[in-house]
C-alpha cells in the first residue's frame, strides 16, 4: 500500500533562510550550506532518492541530453530543461490537453509521464511542426479559420489535431468534436476549432 | 484608406501563437530565476500557532522559506487590488487556500516538495462558506467605488400590488471559476529598488501601480511585462497577493523567483463568480407592459471587503419600467475573494431574464413580442435618449435566422426520436468600460510603422484591430506595422476588463496613426527632395505605404523615402477621451432534452448583437463562440463546491469542475452583427462587445428547456438530475 | 511531488523482482493516475518500476475468448477488431473514457487500478479514510453527489472510476497476475473488495502483484453488449451513472443477460438479483423496471446523490431495452 503522507513535525523555530549567505551574494548562484540549526532537527529524508538521471530525448529530430530527477515530468522536461515553452502547462493533471505533444506520433499529455519514462521515443512539440517558414496545414488553417483567441492552449489543440487526422477522427464534424475534446479551449473556440481540423484533414489528404 | 477596419482580418499574432513562438509570462521569462511554491492554509477561519520550516529548508534545494514573520510590511492597496488584506503580514486566517508561506528552490519539483514539508499549526473556528449557512441576515454593502447598491425608481412596491399581472421567483446561481487554461504566473527581478514583473496581468499599468503602492515605491519603478496573456476572463484583471509575496521573496533573496499557480490553488487565491441567490418581482400589464421591476439580490462576500460584483444593471437599463427597486445585499463569509469573472452581470441578468420567460407563459405572450412591448430608447436613469441602439433590429434579424416564427406555442409539443426539442431566447446586455489610454506612432527610415501602447491581448484580438486601425489611417499595407502592448515601458493604456479595450485603445491608436502620417506628408510637402514638394498637404493621399498626390497620381513618394531623407524617425502620440457605454444582442437556442434521462444538448443557436462598428468579424464572432459556450457552461455544468463544515473547494481541478469541451458546443451557431457604427463612440463607431454574448445564455437555455419539457429550473447549473 | 527512484524492468519477472526487493516499490505504466496521485500527495513511492518494456501488451483471440495484455493500451484494446466485433461493450467503455490522449498511455492493468475521485480522497487537507486510514470520511457529511448508493459503509461511500472495470465485470472477466508467489487468476468479482472498514484496501492484489493479463471469456451475450455512460458533460468526464448490459436475446426471449453498474457502487457493480428478474423470460418494459427496482433495494442515498437511484433505473431500461429492440 502507498504510505500515507508524512506526519507534520511542530516544533517551533524562527524561520531561517537556508542560506543566510544568500542575500549577500546578489545574483551569484548560492551554494546553499544547509545552516546547522535547520538540518540538525530536520526530519529524515531517508528514502526519498534525489538521484538524477543523464537520459537523451529527442525533441523535433533534435537529440538533447539532459540531467533530470525520475520524477520530472516530460512537459517540465520540455519546458524548463530544453526551454521549448511552446508546449503549455495548463492544470499538470491531464485534465485540459494544452501539454499535448506527439510521441512516436502518437498524441500524449506530456505532463502525465516521465521524462526517464521517454528515452528513445521521437517526440514532436508545437515547435517542430513546421518546415523551416512552411507552416503545417493544421496551423495554417488554425490561422485561417480563426481556431484560437488567447493562444493558451492553441499548441496543445495543434497537436492533437495533427493527431486526430492521423488518426483517422475526422470522418464529420460531430466525430472532431468528439475526438477534439480532450483539450479544453477556455476562450471556447470550439466551432473554429472543429473547421480548422476539418480544413486540415482536406489539405494533409489531398 | 485600405479599409482594413470592418475587415475579417486574421489575427496578426497567429503565427506567434500557432507555432509555438509567443512568449507568455510563464515562458523562462528570466533564465535561472529560483522557483517559487506557496504554502496555503488547509483551514478556512482562524490564525496560525505555528509554523514550523526546519524539513522544507533542509530539502535539497531549496533556498529559503519565508512566512509572516519574514515578510516586509506592505501597504494594502485599494482597487484593483480586491482582497481587502494582504496574506503573511499576520497570523490571522480568512479562508482556505490563503498563503502561510513561500518556499523558493532551485527546482520547481523541489519548490513543490519543500512545500509539503512545512509543518503549519493552527488555531481553527468552524467555518461559515455558503449563503445558507450566513451568521447573519443579508446587508446592504456600502457603494463600491461610488456605485450603490439600492436603486429606486417611482413606487415599485405600490405599482407591484396594483399591477394586473404578477410574477414573483427565486433564482440561484453557484460559485464559479474563470479557470484560464495559463495559470497565473509571476516572476519578479529585483535590481536594487527597481523591480520587473514577467505578470499574467489583463493590464500591466494597473498592476504596476497596484504593486508600487503595496511596497512604497515610486510608480515608475516597476516595470510590468505582459506580451501574451493565456486567457484571463477577470481572473487576471485585479493583482492578487501572490504576486506581492513573490516579489518580496524575490527582493529579499535578491534573485528573480517565478512562481505559478498550481490549478487547485486558482481556486482560493485569484477571484471567482461570487455565489448568488435573487428574487425578483414583476408587475405588468395584461398586455405585457412592466410596470414593477423588484430585484433582491443576495452575494457571497468575504469577511475583508465587501464588493459586489453580480450586479443587476439590466434590471436597471435594459426594459422600460417606471417603477423599480433594486437591492444588491450580501452576505459575510469565511471565502476568498470574489472579483469580476467575464460579464458579472450576467448572474443577475439570468433571474431577470427567466422571470420574462414566465412572465411572458403567464400572458400567453411570445417572449420577443413581450420584450418589443417593454423596448426603451431611453436610458432609464437618465431620461436621456440613446444615440444609438438596435436592439429591435436585433430581435428581428436573429428571429428570423433562427426561425422563431415556427416556434409552437405549448411547452413539451416537439419531441425528435427520444428528445424533446424546445426553443428559448434571451435579450443581452452588458455595459462596457472605457478607460484613458496614449499611444504611440514611430515611423521608421524602412517605412516599418511601430505602435507602442500599454494595453494587452487577452486573446480579443486587440494585436490586430489596433494594427487595422493604424494600416487605415496611415494608408500601409497591415505587414510593415509591428504593435508593441504588453509593457509598462509602454505609454499608458488601461485594463483589459470591463471589455473596456476596443473603447479605450482605437481613437488614441487613430489619433496617434494620423498624426504620424499628418507630419510625414508635412514632411514630404516641404522636402524639395520629395516629388511630392509644395503639393498642398491635402492634396495628399496615403495607400500602401506610399503618398500620392491626389490631382497627379504619377507624383508619389514613400512613407520609407520621406523619414529616410529626414534623417530621424517620425513619432507622434495619441490620446483623447473615451466613453463607457452599452452593447445589446439577443440570443436564440434549441435544446434536445432526452425524454427519459434528462440530458440536456444545445443543438442551435443564433445570435444578433448592436455592437457599434464591427472592428473585425472575426475576432467578434470569436467572442460570441466563446461566450455562447461559456454560456452553456455556465447553464449546465460550471459549479465551484465547497465543503461545508471545512470551508475547502471539493472540486478545485478541470475534471470535477467541468468547463465544456468541444463536444458541448453548439454544432450550430449563427453569429449576427448589425454593425452600425455609433455616432456617440469614442472609438471609431465601435462599442466594447467582448461579455456581451455571455449575458443571455443561460437564461435562454433555461428558456428553451422549459420550452422543450414544461420543467422550469431556477437554480444553475441545470444538471440532468433536475430534469428526472 | 517527493522525490523518488526508478529503475525499468526487462521483463516480468524482472519487474516483480524488483517491486519484490524494493521496499516502497510500485509499478508505473501509463503513470496516468499514479503520477497524479503522487503531485497530489495522496500517494508516495520510493520507487517506481517502469514496466512499459514488458511483452504484456498484445491482444489475442482464442476459442476460449479474448485475452488482453496488461499493458494493452486503452486506445489498442478499443481498436482492435475481436474486440469491437464480438465484445462490443468492451470498446464502448473504453472508448467512454478519459480523452483520446490519454487513451493513447494508459494501460489496461492501471486502468483496473485507477483509484476513486472523490474530492475529498484527493485532497490531503481533509479527512479521507482510504487515505489515511481511521482520519474519518469528508463524503458522509460534506458533497457527496458523485458517491456511491450501494455497497458503502461508514468508513466510505467512494466509487470506482473504472468503466473498463465496469464492462469487464459484466463480461465475467478474470484477472492474471504475477507475483513474488507465482501466477494467479482472480474473478473480477473477487477481484475489488468492498470498502467496509478498511477502505485503504481496494482490491485482492498483493505485494508486487502485476497485472499481466485481462481474461474475456467468449459468451454468448458478449456480441450483443452495450455501454450507457451519463455524465455532466459531452464527454471527457467520469460517469454520472453507467451500465454495461450484455444479452443473449431469441426474439424478445432472455436466454441469458449480465449487468453492471458503475457511479452507483464502492465498487463496480454486478447485480445478480437484477439479472434473475429477467432471465428465462421475455424482455418487457415492466420486467426491466422491476430489475431496476431490486437493483436499487438496497440503496442508501445521500444528501446529494439520491437522484442516482432514479437515474440508474432509467439507465438500465434505456440501454437494455435498446438492445432488445423496445426502444
Amino acid at each position: 500500500m502507498p504510505e500515507s503522507p508524512r506526519p507534520a513535525t511542530t516544533h517551533t523555530r524562527r524561520t531561517v533562510l537556508k542560506s543566510t549567505a544568500v542575500a549577500a551574494a546578489g545574483a551569484t548562484p548560492a551554494p546553499a550550506p544547509a545552516p546547522a540549526v535547520a538540518a540538525a532537527a530536520a526530519p529524515t529524508t531517508a528514502g526519498d532518492v534525489a538521484e538524477v538521471m543523464e537520459i537523451t530525448l529527442s525533441v523535433n529530430g533534435r537529440k538533447h541530453a539532459v540531467t533530470v530527477e525520475p520524477r520530472v515530468t516530460l512537459l517540465d522536461a520540455l519546458r524548463e530543461r530544453l526551454a521549448l515553452t511552446g508546449t503549455k502547462k495548463g492544470c499538470d493533471r491531464g485534465e485540459c490537453g494544452a501539454c499535448t505533444v506527439l510521441v512516436d506520433g502518437e498524441r500524449i499529455k506530456s505532463c502525465l509521464t516521465l521524462a526517464v519514462m521517454r528515452q528513445g521515443s521521437a517526440i514532436t512539440t508545437v515547435e517542430g511542426l513546421a518546415d523551416g517558414d512552411r507552416l503545417h496545414p493544421v496551423q495554417e488553417a488554425f490561422i485561417r479559420r480563426d481556431a484560437f483567441q488567447c493562444g493558451g492552449c492553441t499548441s496543445g489543440q495543434i497537436m492533437s489535431a495533427v493527431a486526430c487526422i492521423r488518426e483517422g477522427h475526422t470522418g464529420s464534424d460531430e466525430e472532431i468534436r468528439q475526438w477534439m475534446s480532450g483539450n479544453i479551449c477556455r476562450c471556447a473556440c470550439y466551432q473554429n476549432i472543429v473547421a480548422a481540423v476539418a480544413d486540415a484533414a482536406r489539405e494533409v489528404r489531398r | 484608406m485600405t479599409g482594413l477596419v470592418g475587415r475579417p482580418v486574421a489575427r496578426v499574432d497567429g503565427r506567434a501563437k500557432v507555432t509555438g513562438a509567443a512568449r507568455y509570462p510563464a515562458d523562462n521569462p528570466v533564465p535561472g530565476a529560483l522557483h517559487g511554491f506557496l504554502v496555503t492554509s488547509e483551514v478556512a477561519k482562524g490564525e496560525v500557532t505555528d509554523i514550523d520550516t526546519s524539513a522544507a529548508l533542509a530539502h535539497p534545494g531549496v533556498v529559503a522559506v519565508l512566512t509572516h514573520r519574514d515578510m516586509p510590511r506592505l501597504t494594502v492597496p485599494s482597487f484593483p487590488y480586491p482582497k481587502g488584506f494582504i496574506p503573511m503580514q499576520d497570523t490571522v486566517i480568512h479562508h482556505v487556500g490563503q498563503p502561510v508561506a513561500i518556499v523558493v528552490a532551485q527546482t520547481v519539483e523541489q519548490a513543490q516538495e519543500a512545500a509539503t514539508l512545512v509543518a503549519v499549526r493552527y488555531r481553527t473556528e468552524r467555518p461559515r462558506v455558503v449563503i445558507d449557512d450566513a451568521a447573519g441576515a443579508p446587508y446592504l454593502p456600502p457603494p463600491f467605488r461610488n456605485r450603490p447598491n439600492e436603486f429606486k425608481r417611482g413606487d415599485a412596491t405600490a405599482a407591484l400590488a396594483g399591477a394586473e399581472v404578477r410574477v414573483e421567483a427565486r433564482y440561484s446561481s453557484p460559485a464559479r471559476h474563470h479557470n484560464p487554461i495559463e495559470p497565473h504566473a509571476t516572476t519578479a527581478q529585483w535590481d536594487g529598488d527597481r523591480l520587473t514583473l514577467h505578470e499574467t496581468t489583463q493590464g500591466v499599468h494597473f498592476t504596476k501601480s497596484t504593486i508600487a503602492t503595496a511596497f512604497a515605491l515610486p510608480a515608475d519603478n516597476v516595470r510590468v511585462v505582459a506580451p501574451y496573456l493565456g486567457g484571463g476572463f477577470g481572473a487576471k484583471g485585479p493583482t492578487w497577493s501572490h504576486t506581492m509575496i513573490n516579489a518580496a521573496a524575490a527582493r529579499i533573496l535578491r534573485r528573480p523567483v517565478r512562481l505559478v499557480l498550481s490549478r487547485a490553488q486558482m481556486y482560493t487565491m485569484a477571484g471567482h463568480r461570487a455565489e448568488f441567490r435573487q428574487q425578483i418581482r414583476l408587475g405588468a400589464t395584461r398586455a405585457g407592459k412592466l410596470t414593477a421591476l423588484l430585484s433582491t439580490t443576495i452575494a457571497q462576500l468575504s469577511n475583508t471587503e465587501e464588493s459586489i460584483f453580480n450586479s443587476s444593471e439590466s434590471a436597471r437599463l435594459l426594459y422600460d419600467c417606471p417603477n423599480l427597486h433594486v437591492r444588491q445585499e450580501g452576505v459575510r463569509l469565511d471565502v476568498a475573494t470574489s472579483s469580476y469573472m467575464r460579464s458579472p452581470e450576467m448572474t443577475a441578468h439570468f433571474g431577470l431574464e427567466t422571470a420574462l420567460d414566465e412572465l411572458g407563459w403567464a400572458l400567453d405572450l411570445d417572449p420577443v413580442e413581450l420584450r418589443r412591448r417593454n423596448h426603451t430608447e431611453f436610458n432609464q436613469e437618465t431620461g436621456q435618449r440613446f444615440g444609438s441602439k438596435h436592439l429591435l433590429k436585433c430581435y428581428d434579424m436573429a428571429s428570423e435566422a433562427f426561425g422563431w416564427s415556427q416556434r409552437k406555442r405549448r411547452p413539451g409539443a416537439t419531441k425528435d426520436g427520444d428528445e424533446y426539442v424546445g426553443w428559448g431566447m434571451a435579450t443581452e446586455m452588458h455595459t462596457f468600460g472605457a478607460m484613458p489610454s496614449t499611444a504611440s506612432v514611430t515611423v521608421g527610415p524602412d517605412g516599418k510603422v511601430v505602435l507602442r501602447i500599454g494595453t494587452q491581448d487577452i486573446g480579443t484580438g486587440t494585436y490586430t484591430i489596433i494594427s487595422q486601425i493604424v494600416a487605415d489611417a496611415m494608408g500601409v499595407p497591415l505587414d510593415v506595422i509591428q504593435a508593441h502592448i504588453g509593457d509598462t515601458a509602454l505609454p499608458v493604456a488601461g485594463l483589459s476588463a470591463a471589455s473596456a479595450t476596443i473603447a479605450s485603445v482605437s481613437g488614441p491608436v487613430d489619433r496617434a496613426a494620423r498624426a504620424a502620417r499628418d507630419a510625414v506628408v508635412g514632411l514630404a510637402v516641404a522636402d524639395e527632395r520629395s516629388p511630392l514638394f509644395a503639393v498642398p498637404a491635402d492634396e495628399v493621399e496615403t495607400r500602401h505605404g506610399h503618398l500620392i498626390h491626389t490631382r497627379n497620381r504619377q507624383r508619389r513618394d514613400s512613407y520609407g523615402a520621406v523619414v529616410s531623407r529626414a534623417g530621424k524617425p517620425v513619432e507622434a502620440t495619441g490620446s483623447g477621451p473615451n466613453l463607457p457605454g452599452l452593447s445589446y444582442g439577443v440570443v436564440f437556442a434549441e435544446v434536445r432534452v432526452h425524454a427519459r434521462l434528462g440530458s440536456v444538448r444545445v443543438t442551435r443557436v443564433v445570435t444578433a448583437h448592436d455592437i457599434g462598428r464591427v472592428m473585425n468579424r472575426r475576432t467578434a464572432r470569436g467572442q460570441v463562440i466563446g461566450g455562447v459556450t461559456w454560456g452553456i457552461g455556465h447553464a449546465l455544468m460550471e459549479h465551484t463546491v465547497y465543503d461545508r463544515n471545512s470551508g475547502r473547494v471539493v472540486n478545485p481541478n478541470l475534471s470535477t469542475y467541468l468547463v465544456p469541451v468541444c463536444a458541448d458546443a453548439p454544432p450550430e451557431l449563427e453569429a449576427l452583427f448589425v454593425d452600425e457604427p455609433d455616432p456617440g463612440s469614442t472609438a471609431l463607431g465601435a462599442r466594447g462587445f467582448g461579455e456581451t454574448p455571455i449575458t443571455g445564455v443561460p437564461a435562454a437555455i433555461g428558456n428553451a428547456i422549459y420550452h422543450a419539457t414544461g420543467r422550469r429550473v431556477r437554480d444553475l447549473p441545470i444538471t440532468q438530475d433536475k430534469l428526472l | 511531488m517527493r522525490s523518488f527512484g526508478y529503475a525499468s524492468a526487462r521483463d516480468s519477472a524482472d519487474a516483480v523482482r524488483l517491486a519484490d526487493r524494493t521496499p516502497g516499490a510500485a509499478f508505473i505504466a501509463g503513470g496516468t493516475d499514479l503520477l497524479n496521485l503522487m503531485k497530489d500527495g495522496v500517494q508516495h513511492h520510493r520507487h517506481l518500476v517502469d514496466v512499459n518494456k514488458l511483452d504484456l501488451a498484445r491482444v489475442t483471440e482464442s476459442a476460449s475468448g479474448l485475452r488482453i495484455g496488461g499493458l494493452a493500451r486503452m486506445r489498442q484494446v478499443a481498436e482492435h477488431h475481436a474486440v469491437r466485433a464480438r465484445f462490443p461493450v468492451l470498446a464502448e467503455a473504453l472508448l467512454a473514457s478519459a480523452s483520446p490522449q490519454v487513451r493513447n498511455m494508459a494501460t489496461i492493468g492501471g486502468n483496473l487500478l485507477q483509484r476513486t475521485r472523490c474530492g475529498y480522497f484527493r485532497d490531503i487537507g481533509s479527512a479521507c479514510n482510504k487515505r489515511v486510514p481511521g482520519s474519518g470520511c469528508s463524503a458522509l457529511q460534506g458533497w457527496n453527489r458523485g458517491h456511491a448508493v450501494l455497497g458503502g459503509s461508514e468508513s466510505c461511500i467512494a466509487t470506482h472510476p473504472s468503466d473498463l472495470a465496469v464492462a469487464l465485470t459484466a463480461l465475467d472477466a478474470s484477472v492474471h497476475v504475477l507475483g513474488p508467489g507465482g501466477t494467479r487468476r482472480i474473478p473480477v468479482g473477487e477481484f475489488y473488495r468492498l470498502p467496509g472498514d478498511t477502505p485503504q484496501i481496494e482490491t485482492s492484489l498483493r505485494p508486487a502483484e502485476l497485472i499481466t493479463a485481462v481474461e474475456v471469456p467468449r459468451h454468448p451475450t458478449a456480441t450483443r453488449s452495450r455501454y450507457l455512460k451519463l455524465r455532466d458533460r459531452a464527454t471527457f468526464e467520469f460517469a454520472v451513472v453507467s451500465v454495461a448490459a450484455a444479452l443473449d436475446l431469441r426474439g424478445h426471449f432472455v436466454r441469458d443477460i449480465r449487468l453492471a453498474f458503475g457511479g452507483i457502487g464502492t465498487k463496480p457493480w454486478r447485480s445478480a438479483e437484477a439479472e434473475a428478474e429477467l432471465r428465462g423470460k421475455n424482455l418487457t418494459v415492466e420486467r426491466v423496471e422491476q430489475a431496476g427496482r431490486v437493483l436499487v433495494r438496497g440503496a442508501v442515498p445521500r444528501q446529494d446523490n439520491e437522484f442516482k437511484v432514479e437515474l440508474v433505473q432509467r439507465a438500465l431500461a434505456e440501454l437494455v431495452l435498446g438492445l432488445g429492440g423496445l426502444r
